[in-house]
């Protein structure tokens, strides 16, 4: 086997409460491509910031080495100075410059001083040609498609001639076409002697052009082999093998009649035009349910919630039901009339208004119901306001203090209360423990058996495998746009791999 | 002393104190320098030339709150002062059908500027500044930039000269408006959905606020009120002045913003955005009795801008405000 390029030896990284990285190890030959793999939150990411740089050598525990010789990091130009290139996920174009220009941000060629436009274009179309983008360098990149963005971010990582290249999910945004171009590209580097990191969620690739895969979850190391001699099923369980802790207060109860259907729902694609996310799905909720969708992050699932409640209606196209009648949702405020409430991903983005208090933030959804005429009754917004707080729990001062004075936790309960004293009969929650700490997560899986006892039924989007396992009472898997498995708990088919399975489908 | 810590602190959690402290200070250098400064006939001047940026600061606030901006009022105020003397002098279509048509000039104005900022969401600041020249311009051209005078209807005088007692009707009118919208920021639903659309579109939006309606109704009641200001003006000139108001859009906006009201939207007050209007016109005559000369004012508004905005970030570190 060649030499050893990298290797990180025994990483650690702690966040305020939480272990990110325990003892992770890591060898990375000279020529290789090396798959990193586990589920979300599993610590790639995290690895990947300690190497690039992004974290410095003080704020985690544990050596690298390249060459066999110890280096630190302060920053991610250290890193940049010894040949590793981060292509990242999110695309951080200049949308406005050229092409060219943003090939060679940061080091473009230079002539007695000045910019040699000759040269950068003329190495720009080197690089395109290379990618068999037939683009002028001197076009801004804002009209371009997600794949050619991630294609031009591949290259300008290229174009820097890196010994290491680190990709993280670089397929997300791509056509078939385009995958095939990305992984021709990456055999040219590994031939002309890059070696790679590559994180995917996506087996087939990982197959196809990796040599070894190493599998992290909860922040360890848990195996690497090479990826020939190692079976798909050994692979999903090395990813998801976990025991599952008794947090969730399940209790299964009879389910009631049918109180939502959705018919042929099909959402375009947010970023990639002429392309849907979501494409033509039906499912059904019934009452008391706890309705479990499982499937990798951008797989939709999230769009399809938000096309349902009105939140997007851009080329959205569906047929809901509620109670067996069809009805109009147009709008969010169409989405409550009808009984829905939707407590989001992104608790920042849209969920608090952080400048605003706890009795204001959780008004808002009902102003209709707190009002009289035109006025508000603040008599009654004050009693709802409190008991909302005292039945979640909600550690504060006062129903005064702003939102932007809690914690993560408490705030994900004020948008909870919101959406309760909107007495909703169907609730749709996104990742709804996402970045909160254990005791409130338990908290909320409890209300969550509390509200489906009384009948209400809840639409669970998660990531968070233990939780869509233990309180879901069907799991939906979505995959490129698709349901791909419908899985029912009282026949015992929820089961990481069978999610595991059908979300890697595509 | 820990009673007093307390009951300080929970007056620096009002967002009008980066105003009452320079105000205060104020008040007693210029009531110590000059003793008819506190003259009830000074006082009402005061009040006089508050009421005037008031009418129009009042709404503004609620603009500001929803998150939006407006410098179009100046050129809004100088289209009504000048509609209502077309009205009254060239149309002779009588007092109340010429301020009404000068209300919906006003109206005309925030439609168009709704529609471009809410409805095709430009950016406010460009979109307004161009709404100024393209108002103003269309003054000037209509107008010959000469005054529109030979109102002849004496029974209009009384708007912007005539009294209650020894109070001004537009200090009346202001008070009426600054207690509406108070009421109506406080008070109501739409003034809860106007700091949810300003506090956080998204949130507002999938809290079921119709957050276009909502921003469309500010933007109008902005140019309206502007409006309004403009024909008290033209009764108190007793004629159409082209460049009624000009210059005001950012001290306006300014005395809002020392009032306590964010940029970035979702909280304010109209009591602070009184005390705003006031301290400017408090400047403005403290000058003139301490026969300082008035191009001291805008220096003096301007460092108490900038000191309001301190105590305001001190304000929010203590309440952990952020940002």
């Amino acid at each position: 086997m060649s030499e050893i390029l990298l290797q990180m030896r025994n990483v650690t990284k702690r966040f305020p409460g939480v272990v990110a990285l325990k003892n992770v190890n890591l060898e990375l030959h000279q020529q290789e491509i090396l798959g990193i793999c586990g589920e979300n939150g599993a610590g790639k990411s995290t690895l990947m910031k300690v190497l690039s740089g992004s974290y410095g050598a003080s704020e985690y525990e544990g050596e690298l080495l390249i060459h066999g010789t110890p280096v630190r990091f302060t920053d991610v130009h250290d890193a940049q100075a010894q040949g590793i290139e981060m292509v990242y996920q999110e695309m951080n174009m200049m949308l406005d410059a050229s092409i060219a220009e943003n090939l060679f941000v940061g080091n473009l060629p230079q002539r007695r001083g000045f910019v040699d436009y000759k040269k950068l274009y003329a190495d720009s179309a080197k690089l395109l040609a290379q990618v068999h983008l037939e683009l002028d360098p001197r076009m801004p990149v804002r009209p371009l498609n997600s794949g050619q963005m991630q294609l031009l971010s591949l290259m300008r990582a290229v174009a820097k001639k890196p010994k290491i290249l680190v990709l993280d999910e670089p397929t997300t945004a791509l056509t078939d076409q385009e995958v095939d171009v990305l992984m021709e590209i990456l055999a040219q580097l590994r031939q002309s002697g890059v070696s790679c990191l590559y994180i995917s969620h996506k087996l087939e690739e990982l197959y196809r052009i990796c040599d070894r895969a190493l599998v992290l979850r909860d922040g360890q190391t848990i195996n690497s082999y090479p990826i020939s001699q190692v079976s798909r099923k050994q692979l999903i369980e090395d990813m998801v093998g976990r025991k599952v802790e008794n947090m969730y207060p399940k209790e299964t109860h009879p389910l009631g009649r049918e109180v939502l259907r959705v018919e042929h729902l099909t959402v375009p694609h947010p970023n990639i035009q002429g392309k849907n996310i979501i494409e033509d799905i039906t499912f059904s909720l019934r009452e008391g349910e706890i309705l479990g969708i499982g499937g990798l992050v951008g797989a939709g699932r999230s769009e399809a919630l938000g096309a349902i409640f009105g939140q997007y209606t851009h080329g959205v196209c569906k047929q809901v039901f509620r109670d067996g009648k069809p009805v109009r949702i147009d709008s969010p405020r169409d989405a409550i009339e009808n009984g829905i409430g939707f407590i989001t991903e992104e608790r920042k983005r849209n969920g608090i208004i952080w400048m605003l208090s706890i009795r204001e933030n959780m008004a808002v959804a009902n102003l209709k119901k707190l009002s009289r005429r035109i006025f508000m009754l603040p008599r009654l917004e004050k009693k709802q306001v409190s008991e909302q707080m005292d039945v979640l729990r909600v550690k504060a001062p006062s129903m005064e203090t702003k939102l932007v004075q809690l914690s993560g936790g408490n705030q994900q309960k004020v948008i909870l209360g919101k959406w309760l004293m909107s007495c909703p009969q169907i609730l749709f929650v996104d990742e709804p423990t996402k970045g909160i700490d254990v005791g409130t997560k338990a908290d909320f899986y409890q209300i969550m058996s509390d509200l489906t006892k009384q009948g209400v039924s809840i639409v669970m989007v998660s990531s968070d495998m233990p939780e869509l396992i233990a309180m879901s009472d069907r799991v939906l898997v979505f995959a490129g746009g698709r349901i791909t498995a419908e899985l029912h708990r009282d026949r015992d088919e929820i089961t990481d791999t069978a999610i595991m399975a059908a979300a890697i489908q595509s | 002393m820990k009673k007093l810590n307390k009951g300080v602190s929970a007056l620096a959690s009002k967002p009008e104190m980066g105003v009452v402290l320079p105000l205060i200070i104020l008040l007693a250098v210029i009531g110590c320098v000059n003793s008819n400064f506190f003259a009830p006939a000074n006082l009402i001047d005061i009040l006089r030339s508050t009421s005037y940026t008031f009418i129009i600061a009042a709404p503004l606030t609620l603009l500001m709150i929803s998150g939006g901006m407006d410098l179009s009022i100046a050129a809004a105020t100088a289209l009504g002062c000048v509609v209502c003397a077309w009205g009254i002098a060239d149309f002779h279509i009588g007092i109340i059908p010429s301020v009404l048509l000068a209300l919906a000039a006003g109206a005309v104005v925030g439609l168009i500027k709704a529609f471009l900022v809410v409805k095709l969401d430009l950016p406010a600041f460009i979109i307004t500044l161009g709404l100024t020249k393209i108002i103003n311009s269309f003054i000037l051209v209509t107008t010959d930039g000469i005054a529109v005078s030979n109102l002849n209807n004496n029974a209009f005088k009384q708007l912007g000269q005539g009294k209650l007692g020894s109070v001004y009707w537009t200090i009346i009118i202001a008070a009426v408006i600054g207690i509406c919208m108070h009421i109506l920021l406080r008070s109501t639903r739409f003034g809860r959905e106007v700091a949810a659309c300003g506090g956080n579109r998204e949130t507002a939006k999938l809290a079921g606020i119709n957050v276009a309606r909502v921003r469309f109704t500010v933007e109008i009641l902005v140019s309206v009120f502007a409006a309004l200001c403009g024909v008290c003006m033209c009764s108190r000139f007793y004629s159409g002045q082209p460049a009624a108001g000009s210059g005001t859009e950012l001290t306006i906006m300014a005395s809002v913003i020392i009032g306590g009201t964010s940029m970035m939207g979702g909280t304010g007050s109209i009591l602070g955005s009184f005390l705003g209007c006031l301290l400017l016109a408090v400047i403005n005559n403290g000058l003139v009795l301490m026969r300082v000369s008035t191009n001291w004012q805008n220096m003096i508004f301007g460092i108490i801008l900038v000191i309001s905005l301190f105590i305001d970030k001190y304000r929010r570190s203590k309440t952990g405000g952020g940002l």
